[in-house]
């Protein structure tokens, strides 16, 4: 095998690609997506591979209300947690007179704009919050995330109430949600105090809500598709009504997925709990994910699709670049840094900064990506092309692709 | 049927109307930084276009921030606590915070958030001044409006400032250390009571309902719109430089492009989205015409007069008083900013 580069490819392709010097990214064959368009891409990219990672956790954990209040336990201790330590409660716009628990719908509030989960605020009150959404890319990974992702701003409610004069608890509960079918998500977060009902566990934090017939539900013809940082109308920027403002450089693509965030720690949790052992969970991680990845491209119009999408050209045959290509474009989509070392008809080899796929600080995530990329070069290139981990430097992930026979596969 | 979150809620009408007919006590904590140094006034003249040189210690005074477009940042209350010491009053701190660090240049001044030291109450309604002044022990007869003094409430040593947000001619922020909270509240509540009053605690009744009668803005009201659309360029000091006064003679000459209307809306139980919970507002249309106007900045509910209430951001003098308006479909009639 030769290291050599194609003419395509000088080792500095890909620099400028970045957001930090144009905000957009770029395929090896110079076909440019804007920034938006990449963040859209990488969104629905990582919640496919979210959707595959929770159906791991459903082999390993198959009751679905003991799966799912397992997993609501570990969101809210660890989003507390992470509320109490590194909670920025002025970067959200809550103010100093804000008492109790309400104010956490500002952190949700934000973070799915963010998140390109475009809605509306509803309600915005002490004892009660309302928040639609008419998308959410993570609609396919399955209810109980919709169930774990209220706990996120149950925690983080909780720990911002602690830093501020006491107010009323708020019980938040996902009332609607596109991942149950729903036509919206919709938080509705009420007083107990003012609107009392019977107690609940956590992973029961679908509702009904006690103000059910308060709620202002926004008919198919008004919804959006688009966060606020993309849309004219909003200028071009997010706001809260405390006139929190930030613009689409606060994207949280790179830094929130429904796998990093919650189902990786709810099968670490499994691990922990004693359901499985590590080398286990990783096993089943690993043929969920290699699946999923060759079901990406199992029919053709898949393949000629992302062929189009790269802008790969008709003289480039079935071979490791086009897996590379679109490999580059989740990369560049992720911020996520990596160098060009071989790129050619009979291997490609990058060296990924891992960091960079460690998405909300989860040391797994990159390896999740690998065996997700390792199903794929399967349908999109063919059998005889295998992608894998190799002689990694510290840090990196420097993964191969090329052809490999191997008896044991 | 989308039942409105105002008109039925009887906690929401209560804290509202004790305010209105007697007393209301809330707590208030805005942000503070404090300013000080031998050139505080010229650099705070520069930094906000109403005048302080002129500010006497011992009070206080509102204005709007603006940038260089002379679009407003921020609205604060600067209080005047000594010759060369000033609080300034706001919610976004940390913004004016880098505001003034990037504009600080030659001025001689030093500043610090001091949040963390005081806590605030506003006392709010008719019966505020006997509330105050029974618990303070003292007449506040000769305390102007947006004047300050320090006082003892039941051995509590504590700030009291005439003014407030909720449009009553009778309304006082009390400033106290956070560990004396408690000790204030138990002294409130009961008073408060006595006096047919109560504690407000819902954000929507302090922030909202009471300032909008009283056509007071929130800052996510203002935000992207310069005084003069605000209808707020009554006392800017034209014979000093501020930051913003190009831009805003500029408008001065040309005139706004967009002003503040208010609204009603007679059905109570309608679906209209105001900016005053993100977004970009409900836009607005002229009965039996196609173009939009303006877009809702807020829509709240006056419990004095019983009606859906809020302003539009319109086009200049496209709205006129009694103008029937259609809104997300619902019959609108623009009106005067006040409704006490």
């Amino acid at each position: 095998m030769s290291k050599k580069i194609d003419e395509r490819i000088p080792q500095s392709s890909g620099d400028g690609a970045y957001f930090k010097a144009y905000n957009g990214i770029q395929s090896p064959w110079n076909r440019i997506y804007s920034y938006q368009d990449a963040l859209h891409y990488a969104s629905r990219f990582e919640s496919v591979l979210s959707a595959a990672a929770t159906q791991a956790l459903r082999i390993i954990v198959p009751d679905y209300k003991e799966r799912a209040q397992m997993m609501c336990e570990e969101a809210i201790e660890r989003l507390y947690m992470t509320g109490k330590y590194y909670g920025d409660d002025d970067g959200f716009g809550i103010h100093p007179f804000m008492c109790g628990q309400y104010a956490g719908a500002l952190i949700g509030d934000k973070g799915d704009d963010a998140l390109l989960m475009c809605g509306r605020c509803q309600d915005f009150g002490t004892y009660r919050a309302e928040k639609e959404l008419d998308v959410c890319d993570w609609d396919i990974c399955g209810s109980e995330l919709c169930r774990t992702t209220t706990m996120s701003l149950q925690g983080q409610a909780k720990a911002s109430a602690e830093r501020r004069r006491k107010g009323p608890d708020i019980d938040y509960m996902m009332v609607e949600a596109k991942g149950c079918g729903d036509r919206h998500c919709r938080i509705i977060a009420e007083s107990r105090e003012k609107y009392p009902a019977p107690p609940h566990e956590l992973w029961e934090s679908f509702g009904p809500a006690v103000t059910d017939d308060m709620k202002k539900v926004t008919a198919e013809e008004d919804c959006v598709s688009e966060s606020m940082m993309f849309r004219e109308e909003c200028n071009y920027r997010f706001a809260n009504g405390t006139n929190n403002e930030t613009d689409s450089s606060n994207q949280m693509i790179n830094m929130s997925t429904g796998a990093s965030l919650y189902i990786l720690p709810a099968i670490a949790e499994t691990v922990k709990r004693g359901y499985v052992t590590r080398e286990h969970a990783d096993h089943i991680l690993k043929c969920v994910l290699e699946a999923a990845g060759k079901a990406m491209f199992g029919e053709r119009y898949a393949i000629k699709a992302c062929r189009d999408w790269l802008g790969v050209p008709d003289s480039i045959g079935e071979d490791g670049r086009i897996m590379g290509g679109l490999i580059e474009m989740l990369l560049q989509s992720l911020v996520c840094a990596y160098e060009v070392e071989a790129f050619n008809k009979d291997e490609v080899i990058y060296v990924i900064d891992r960091s960079g796929l460690e998405i909300t600080a989860t040391k797994d995530m990159p390896e999740t990506h690998l065996w997700m990329w390792g199903g794929m070069v399967k349908t999109l290139v063919n059998a005889q092309w295998s992608l894998w981990e190799e002689d990694s430097p510290a840090g990196k992930m420097r993964i191969k692709i090329a052809k490999r026979i191997d008896k044991f596969m | 049927m989308y039942k409105n979150i105002f008109k039925y809620d009887d906690m929401k009408r209560s804290e509202h109307m004790a305010v209105r007919t007697a007393v209301g006590w809330y707590f208030w904590t805005h942000q503070i930084l404090e300013i000080k140094g031998p050139d505080v006034t010229a650099f705070l003249d520069y930094m906000f276009p109403n005048d302080i040189s002129s500010l006497a210690v011992g009070r206080d005074r509102y204005t709007t921030m603006l940038n260089e477009e002379g679009e407003i940042i921020d609205d604060v209350v600067v209080m005047r606590m000594e010759e060369n010491r000033y609080w300034v009053s706001t919610l976004f701190a940390t913004k004016t915070d880098d505001w003034w660090y990037f504009h600080q240049g030659d001025y001689d001044v030093e500043w610090g958030e001091i949040t963390d030291e005081w806590e605030m109450y506003a006392v709010q309604g008719p019966k505020s001044r006997e509330l105050v002044e029974g618990l303070a022990k003292e007449s506040l007869a000769d305390l102007k409006f947006f004047a300050h003094r320090d006082a003892k409430i039941d051995g509590i040593p504590c700030m009291i400032n005439r003014g407030g947000f909720s449009g009553e001619k009778w309304g006082y922020e009390i400033y106290v250390h956070p560990e004396d909270c408690d000790a204030l509240e138990a002294l409130l509540k009961p008073s408060a009571e006595k006096l047919g009053g109560r504690q407000v605690t819902e954000f929507q009744v302090m922030a909202w309902t009471l300032p909008t009668e009283a056509n007071f803005y929130y800052m996510r009201d203002l935000a992207h719109t310069n005084p003069f659309e605000a209808g707020l360029e009554k006392n800017i000091q034209w014979d000093k430089d501020f930051i913003g006064k190009e831009a805003l003679l500029k408008i001065k000459e040309e005139g706004p492009r967009r002003e503040f209307v208010g609204f009603e809306v007679p059905e109570a139980d309608v679906y209209i989205r105001a900016k005053q919970y993100g977004g970009p507002g409900e836009p607005v249309y002229i009965d039996g015409e196609e173009e939009e106007v303006g877009r809702v900045s807020k829509m709240v509910y006056s419990y004095v007069k019983e009606v859906n209430n809020g302003y539009i951001l319109a086009k200049k003098d496209t709205l006129h008083i009694g103008d029937r308006i259609k809104i997300h479909g619902y019959d609108a009639v623009v009106t005067e900013k006040k409704w006490l």
